[in-house]
Formats: structure tokens, C-alpha cells, sequence
């Protein structure tokens, strides 16, 4: 059954253009904010940070244009949830690897480009391969994704990721020491992504436990969760 | 300007939900706001309705009466506010948010001519054709059958071909549309019971041009209808225009008289084009654009991407919008980087696995030695270096890095990364093993 809204008090975290850190993607940061690029293809590893992309356009244009974020790797979704979406200003479509050898979605997404491109609307889509790489059957659609302007989305190194880190934690009001990252990255994890999520439930429990983010803490805290 | 009910709204949701469902679910909707006590939101399509309906309306409802001071009605249905914002600075002139029965010249492209198409071998004969079909439409090319592979012009053709009809006869229906839009609008009709008024008007045109015909197969009510439209506007020397993907008899899932009728006519074949043509199409689309291409990086491109047109197109589009962001002229860099977004050649599956291999290779030591304990300078070097370059080319936590290599721990990883940035800059010979390592990897 349908899970109800959950009431969620506390503030999240917007992704936005402005709490993008990623410093050597200028020139695909451009190509998004121009409306002129009305197809765009980005691809990138895990954790280089398409999704933030993709909802910090939704983000920017929303005062004078309409749009919508389809993340196609979500579970419970069909192809029927492309239908008149090419209404819409600008579409973001996640993870289109994900219809790759699904004859129904495959056929569905072909449709929906076509639609979208004769409506003269946009169309932003990443994957976490190239578009030569991509191992979807439909040539005709295999063509078409290759056919706008394709980026790679260069992943952060260790320093930028450090970066990025405090600067979230910035936003969020929360004091996040060097020790403290330089701890997280050499044990925890190194991926953007699951850093952020970490992030969000470190706050959490030092809110409970009215505690600060200190080494000792945040050690204890990833003990708990192996 | 203080923001509308639904606005305030929206950024209460906005600051409740996580950012994929306000994004995904929320975003797309539309909003009609009146004076009264209701509100209407368009959702685009069935899907998002229910699920809309499910899990978001009841808070949607509560937030409004909160807003408003007073409980507020709103609907919920399929639909889109016509006419609004069309993409501005979009490329095309025209917007098809034409309904099902409008008169359709605007659906042809007015950049798709044959100006605009670059001949060459392997398109000869079908330009020909369409050429012929564009000066004296309802003769005896009919129907003018295109077929080949995909991205190689064939639709490009059949636009052109419609327009320089109209170009002739400013007064000619002519209607486009991908065979998709013919089951869909077949559809519509026979549930809203306009199938008649749909007869009438496809059989109404001067030349119907119908695109991609293959996925008419298996749809038999689509190509009973189409074969009865087929018959009266030949009957008419209407003239018709179809492609496909390959040659009709070769279409599974269409029926045998219909096949047979597509013979009738023309039927021309397009090939991918040859280096030479490759290398037009990019001069070409340069020049339309008012770009100075360099002939030698049209031929760099055009050397690489064999296959089809659009991919063609696409690293193109990446070189002109590389040189536009620089402000500088087009150079063979911005080429090699629009190849290298486009067809991914550093990007080698950088895996732990694929990097201790590598290593193991180059100093002819066994891939065992990686996870082994021993300590003797000639393996634990090359050890180390291994454990740097996963550090540096992948995303893996140190733990895990630690883990691949026999269960090390990750002050181990670290030290050899430590270690190894030192080497690289005392020993010069470290150094260059290092970049030789990261180019093979990563080319």
C-alpha cells in the first residue's frame, strides 16, 4: 500500500546549482544553464554527482518554467510515466541505462525523445556510461542519445571532496573539522553520495545525543553501524 | 510580488519532501489557480496522477487549507496549460502543441531541404528520388519508399522533400509524422468516436509522409486503417512518402498486402555515408552554424565516428560549444575532448582487479604477490604503487582498497600512498612507471 508523506520538520538540503562544488566541469555547467542546449547527455561514475545536476536545473528554472526530474533507476516506475511529459519545459531524465534491454521502456523513451525534441523542449539525461557504451537494442535510440552534446561529468579527487563535504556541512549549520573529514574519508567511504547521506545522519545524532561532531564521536557512531 | 497559495505550498512540500519526490512527482504539476475556493492541478499523464493521488493529495489538500485559512477543494486530472512558456531561444520556430485535427504543414522542418543535405555515394540515388517527388509529387514515384539504417538522412529527405512540395504549391497539405503519432492519434480517436473525422482527414492530405514504418508491425487495426488510407490517396495521385528501418519485405509484424502496395512505387535504399560525404556533412553543418571549421579537424572527427550522422552531429555540437565557451578558435584539442566525452577512450573500466593486473604486468611480477604478505622491495613496491593508483583512479573507500589487497588495513593503503608520492618525487625513474601506469589504464 501507499506509504502517506512523511512529516519530515527538519530542513533538507536542496540540491542547487550554487551547492555544486565540482570545479572542473565549467564548461558543462554553461551548456545546462543555456536554454539554446536543448539536448544534453551527461555521463559519470557513481558518486560525480549527475543526480544533484539534474535536480539543481529543475531548481533554477522553476520561477518561469516547468519541469521534472524522472530518476528511472527508482523502483515502481513504467514507461506509461513518460506520456505528455514533453508538455514540460525541460525534462531530466536519470539513469537512462537503466532501459537498456527493456524492449517496452527502450520503445517508450524513443517516443518520448521524439516528442520532445518536436516540441522544442528540452531534454537533460545522464547515464554512468558514455552513449557508445550504453547496451540498449533500439539503434534508433541508441543514435538519437548520441546525437546532442555529451559530457562527462568529472568525478572529484580527495581534495575536492573534502571540499565539497564541508561546504554541505556548512549549509547545514553544522562544524565539521578537518580531523574529522580527513576520518571519514580514510575509513568511511569515498564516494560523494554516500558522504552526504552520512552526513545527514551524523547530524541527527549529535542533535540527540547534544553532542559535537568530534572524532571520538563520529568513530563511535560508524562502529554502530557495522 | 508576493507568492500565490500554491506557491507557498509548493515551497512548504519542497522543504518536507526529499528532493527526488518534490522533483519527480511534484514539480510536473501544473497549476490552475481562480478566484474560488478550488484548486485545479494538471498532472501530465495517468501515472503521475495515481500516484499523485495515493501518497501526496491528502497533504497537498491539508497544506492548502492551511494557507487559505479555510478548507479548500482541489481537483486533480490529466492535462497540460496549453500555449505556455515555449522554450525561449529554442532552435525550431515552430511548437507542435497542435491538436489531433489541425492542418500540419508546421510539422515539416524548415531546416531539413535539400540545400541542407550533403550528397555523396552512398545517398545518391534516394536524394534523386526525392528530388523528383519534391518537383512533380503524385507521379510515378508513388509511394517513394526510403529505407536504411539509422541516422544516415531519412528523414531529413522526406522534410525536404515535403517542403520543396510546398515551396511549389504554398497551398498543399502536406502532414508529417512519425508512425507512433498515427497508431496514437487512431487511438484517441476511437475512444473519443472521432475515427470517422480521422479517416477524413488523413485521406484529405496532398502527400501524407509518414516516418519509421517499422513500428507499425504487430499493430493490425493501425495498418488496417493506414492500408485504406494507403489506397484512397494513391487513388487521389496523392502523393506518400514512407521510411523504414530496412526493406519492407524484410519488416516482421506488417502485413503481406500492405508490404506488397510499398513496392509499388520507388523504393531506395540509403548507406552510411563514406569519409568524404563524413567529411562535407561537418563542413557543412559548420558553415550553417557560421563556425570556421579546419578541414583537418572535420577529418579527425570524421575518421572516428563512422557509423551514423548523428553522432556526426552530436561531437560537432560539443567542438562548436567548446570554442564558444573559451571564446577562442576551433582547434584540434576541443576536438579530442568532444571525442573523448562522446566515445569515452579514457575510459577503461578502472576496476581494483583490472589495476593489479596491470601492475603485476609491468613488473613482471605474479597477481598473487598483490594480496601475498611478502615484503621483499621488488613486490612491495609495486604493491604500493598498485594501492596508489586505486586511491587516485577510483572511487573505493581505503578499507576496501585495503581488503583487495589480502586484507591490509587501511593505515597500510595510506602509508603506501604517502610513500609512493614521495618516490615519484625523488626517483625518476618511479615516476615515469607511474605515469606509463596511469596512461594504460586509463587510454
Amino acid at each position: 500500500m501507499a506509504q502517506q508523506l512523511p512529516l519530515n520538520v527538519r530542513l533538507r538540503a536542496n540540491a542547487t546549482f550554487e551547492n555544486f562544488y565540482n570545479p572542473s566541469n565549467e564548461q558543462l555547467l554553461a551548456a545546462l544553464h543555456d536554454p539554446c542546449e536543448t539536448f544534453i547527455f551527461i555521463w559519470g561514475s557513481v558518486g560525480s554527482g549527475k543526480t544533484h545536476l539534474l535536480q539543481a536545473v529543475c531548481h533554477a528554472i522553476a520561477e518561469s518554467r516547468t519541469s521534472a526530474y524522472v530518476p528511472l533507476g527508482m523502483a515502481g516506475l513504467a514507461p506509461s510515466m513518460l506520456e505528455g511529459l514533453e508538455q514540460l519545459d525541460v525534462v531530466c531524465v536519470d539513469d537512462v541505462q537503466m532501459v537498456a534491454k527493456e524492449p517496452s521502456w527502450e520503445t517508450a523513451f524513443f517516443h518520448f525523445y521524439n516528442r520532445i525534441r518536436d516540441a522544442g523542449h528540452r531534454l537533460i539525461v545522464t547515464a554512468d556510461v558514455s552513449p557508445v557504451r550504453l547496451t540498449i537494442g533500439l539503434p534508433d535510440l541508441l543514435t538519437r542519445l548520441s546525437w546532442g552534446s555529451v559530457y562527462q561529468l568529472q568525478s572529484l579527487d580527495d581534495s575536492g571532496k573534502r571540499h565539497a563535504l564541508q561546504q554541505r556541512a556548512r549549509e547545514q549549520g553544522i562544524e565539521l573539522s578537518d580531523e574529522v573529514v580527513s576520518y571519514l574519508l580514510r575509513r568511511y567511504s569515498r564516494n560523494p553520495g554516500s558522504l552526504f547521506e552520512l552526513l545527514d545522519r551524523l547530524d541527527e545524532a549529535s542533535l540527540v545525543a547534544q553532542k559535537r561532531l568530534t572524532v571520538p564521536f563520529v568513530s563511535r557512531f560508524l562502529d554502530q553501524l557495522v | 510580488m508576493s507568492a500565490t497559495p500554491w506557491q507557498q505550498c509548493l515551497s512548504r512540500l519542497e522543504s518536507e519532501l526529499t528532493p527526488q519526490q518534490f522533483n519527480t512527482w511534484i514539480r510536473p504539476l501544473q497549476a490552475q489557480e481562480g478566484d474560488s475556493d478550488a484548486l485545479r492541478l494538471l498532472a501530465p499523464n495517468r501515472f503521475v496522477l495515481d500516484w499523485i493521488n495515493d501518497r501526496f493529495l491528502d497533504r497537498i489538500r491539508e497544506l492548502m487549507g492551511q494557507i487559505q485559512g479555510r478548507p479548500l477543494e482541489v481537483h486533480l486530472s490529466i492535462g497540460s496549460q496549453q500555449g505556455t512558456n515555449p522554450a525561449i531561444g529554442a532552435p525550431k520556430s515552430e511548437t507542435n502543441t497542435i491538436e489531433v485535427t489541425a492542418p500540419r504543414n508546421t510539422s515539416l522542418n524548415p531546416n531539413y531541404t535539400f540545400e541542407s543535405f550533403v550528397e555523396g555515394k552512398s545517398n545518391q540515388l534516394a536524394r534523386a528520388a526525392s528530388r523528383q517527388v519534391g518537383d512533380n509529387p503524385g507521379g510515378s514515384y508513388n509511394p517513394l519508399f526510403i529505407y536504411g539504417g539509422v541516422g544516415l538522412g531519412k528523414t531529413h529527405l522526406m522534410h525536404a522533400c515535403g517542403n520543396l512540395i510546398v515551396q511549389r504549391n504554398p497551398a498543399a497539405n502536406v502532414v508529417y509524422l512519425h508512425s507512433e503519432r498515427f497508431v496514437a492519434d487512431m487511438v484517441k480517436a476511437l475512444q473519443h468516436n472521432t475515427i470517422d473525422e480521422f479517416k477524413r482527414y488523413y485521406r484529405s492530405v496532398d502527400a501524407l509522409l509518414i516516418d519509421d514504418i517499422q513500428f507499425f508491425a504487430g499493430k493490425e487495426r493501425s495498418q488496417e486503417e493506414f492500408f485504406h488510407t494507403f489506397n484512397s490517396l494513391l487513388d487521389g495521385k496523392h502523393q506518400i512518402i514512407l521510411t523504414c528501418d530496412r526493406y519492407p519485405k524484410e519488416v516482421d509484424g506488417l502485413e503481406e498486402r500492405l508490404k506488397s502496395r510499398f513496392g509499388w512505387g520507388l523504393t531506395v535504399a540509403i548507406e552510411p555515408p563514406e569519409l568524404e560525404t563524413r567529411v562535407a556533412i561537418l563542413m557543412n553543418k559548420a558553415q550553417l552554424s557560421g563556425i570556421d571549421l579546419p578541414h583537418e579537424v572535420a577529418f579527425f572527427i570524421a575518421k572516428r565516428l563512422r557509423s551514423n550522422v548523428r553522432e556526426l552531429e552530436g561531437a560537432l555540437r560539443r567542438v562548436i560549444a567548446n570554442a564558444q565557451f573559451t571564446g577562442r578558435a576551433i582547434s584540434m584539442d576541443f576536438a579530442k575532448e568532444a571525442l573523448r566525452d562522446l566515445l569515452a577512450l579514457q575510459d577503461k573500466l578502472v576496476t581494483i582487479e583490472n589495476i593489479q593486473k596491470t601492475v603485476a604486468e609491468y613488473y613482471k611480477i605474479r597477481v598473487a604477490d598483490m594480496h601475498s604478505k611478502r615484503r621483499n622491495r621488488s613486490i612491495a613496491r609495486p604493491r604500493q604503487i598498485a594501492m596508489a593508483l586505486c586511491k587516485e583512479l577510483t572511487n573505493h573507500s581505503l578499507p576496501e582498497i585495503g581488503d583487495a589487497f589480502g586484507g591490509r588495513d587501511h593505515t597500510t593503503v595510506l602509508h603506501a600512498c604517502r610513500k609512493v608520492a614521495e618516490l615519484r618525487e625523488e626517483d625518476g625513474r618511479i615516476g615515469e612507471d607511474y605515469a606509463n601506469l596511469v596512461r594504460t589504464l586509463s587510454t
